[in-house]
């Protein structure tokens, strides 16, 4: 008759309970340990993609893309009349990027500020080359892209330029080929693909590249920290490798969407 | 031609014979012709082209479908709705203005657009230039172009009578509008 654990008055709670286990927790054993090799996977892997194209429906086409812990909705509108009073012999590009609240370890403010609009600068940059802007005069394409979840800026910026592609596809807008688009960045002495927000802390430089295996076009280039001239080039080649692997994936993601139509 | 359609970028097996005429939806580049869209290449006559299915900007030669919003002594505004066949989404219309010179073919000096067009018509037209920054030019001066739908002042839908009236079937009163011919007639 253990009548201090089981009162008949109250709602009992269970009778072994354990405290929660937070992701966190796990993640800081991970990150302290040795630099030497990486944890996970091989230097030259990148983490799989999940793309899928047309998932909203009210917009002219749209994206979803998601690697382990960058998840990036993308949609596209247009191309509408411009709202400017200049003429334009070209059409515009306008990328919009926006940061959940929830996407990052600290709660974000929903207003738009500098991080915002480095990457969409960034994402333009990338996509520009790969239209044929000169078909749209008058016109504008906005592009909105919602953060979702963050695992570092330069897997952002490279999954949100696949995102973006791939809706600009959906939504039947006319390009000379598919952008896609990776990071590398160097550790001690070598260089690990497409690194996470932990990976990113550790290494003194990282180079980008939006590029276009169609036609063998670099798009994009964006380097920060320190990178020696060799380390920059043989990091560039490494993820032109990748990206072409990138293009294929997002090939049969557009198929796969083509066929559903 | 193969099953699956072409990705953007990626080479168009050409047809045996003359090179074809490039159409919309391709691109030539160093002796290479590739697909611009999603789609598979279809042939008509000499020409080669990937037809589009997703709304298009109006284009010159592009037949439009749109409402008048504005009228004004020397032209109408019209609110550009349906792009060659193909709908635009809700929000995003193109505006378009018809010039009074280019109502129609004949006596072009002489048009009043009040007896042409009223508010809320709906018209089919032809763009024959990119126009300014706001709008473009379009015009209605063929047998097939002009007012197709129009509301009465009584408020049912009228019926064409002629290229210049339209009849109310409700109370009989004749109103002057620059008709589109109907098909089939």
């Amino acid at each position: 008759m253990a009548q201090a654990l089981f009162d008949r008055r109250r709602v009992n709670g269970p009778e072994e309970s354990f405290p929660p286990v937070y992701d966190s927790d796990e993640e800081d054993e991970l990150s302290g340990s040795n630099l030497n090799t990486r944890q996970g996977r091989s230097s030259a892997d990148i983490r799989p993609i999940y793309l899928k194209p047309g998932l909203i429906n009210q917009a002219n086409g749209s994206a979803y893309i998601e690697t382990e812990k960058t998840k990036i909705a993308c949609a596209v509108y247009g191309p509408r009349q411009s709202r400017s009073t200049t003429y334009n012999e070209k059409g515009k590009l306008n990328v919009e990027v926006k940061f959940a609240p929830f996407s990052c370890t600290r709660r974000r403010a929903p207003m738009r500020d500098a991080e915002d609009r480095s990457i969409a600068v960034l994402i333009q940059q990338a996509l520009i080359p790969s239209l044929r802007l000169e078909l749209l005069p008058k016109s504008t394409i906005d592009v909105f892209i919602v953060i979702i979840e963050n695992d570092g800026i330069e897997g952002c910026v490279a999954s949100g330029s696949i995102a973006a592609s791939t809706a600009l596809a959906n939504a039947g807008i006319e390009m000379l080929g598919l952008v896609t688009s990776c990071a590398a960045s160097v550790v001690n002495e070598e260089i690990w693909l497409d690194p996470t927000v932990n990976e990113a802390r550790l290494t003194r430089g990282t180079l980008l590249l939006g590029f276009m295996p169609a036609l063998g076009i670099v798009t994009n280039v964006w380097q920060t920290g320190q990178l020696t001239i060799e380390e920059a080039i043989k990091s560039m080649e490494l993820c032109k490798e990748r990206c072409l692997d990138i293009h294929s994936v997002v090939a049969q993601a557009l198929l796969d969407s083509a066929k559903e139509q | 031609m193969s099953d699956l359609p072409l990705l953007p970028g990626q080479p168009v097996p050409l047809p045996k014979g003359p090179h074809p005429l490039l159409g919309p939806g391709l691109y030539a580049r160093d002796a290479q012709v590739r697909a611009s869209v999603i789609g598979r290449p279809r042939r008509d006559g000499s020409t080669l082209s990937i037809p589009h299915q997703k709304p298009r900007p109006p284009a010159p030669n592009s037949v439009v479908l749109g409402s008048i919003t504005r009228l004004s002594p020397v032209q109408a505004l019209l609110s550009i709705t349906v792009v060659d066949g193909i709908p635009l989404p809700p929000g995003e219309e193109f505006t378009g203005i018809i010039r009074s010179q280019d109502v129609r073919a004949t006596e072009k000096d002489k048009v009043k657009i009040s007896d042409c067009f009223r508010g809320g018509d709906i018209v089919r037209g032809l763009v024959i230039s990119l126009g300014d920054a706001r709008s473009y030019y379009v015009t209605t001066g063929r047998n097939d172009l002009g007012v197709i739908f129009a509301t009465s002042e009584s408020g049912a839908t009228m019926e064409p009578v002629s290229w210049q009236e339209m009849r109310c079937p409700r109370t009989g009163r004749i109103e002057k509008r620059k008709c589109a011919k109907p098909e089939g007639l």
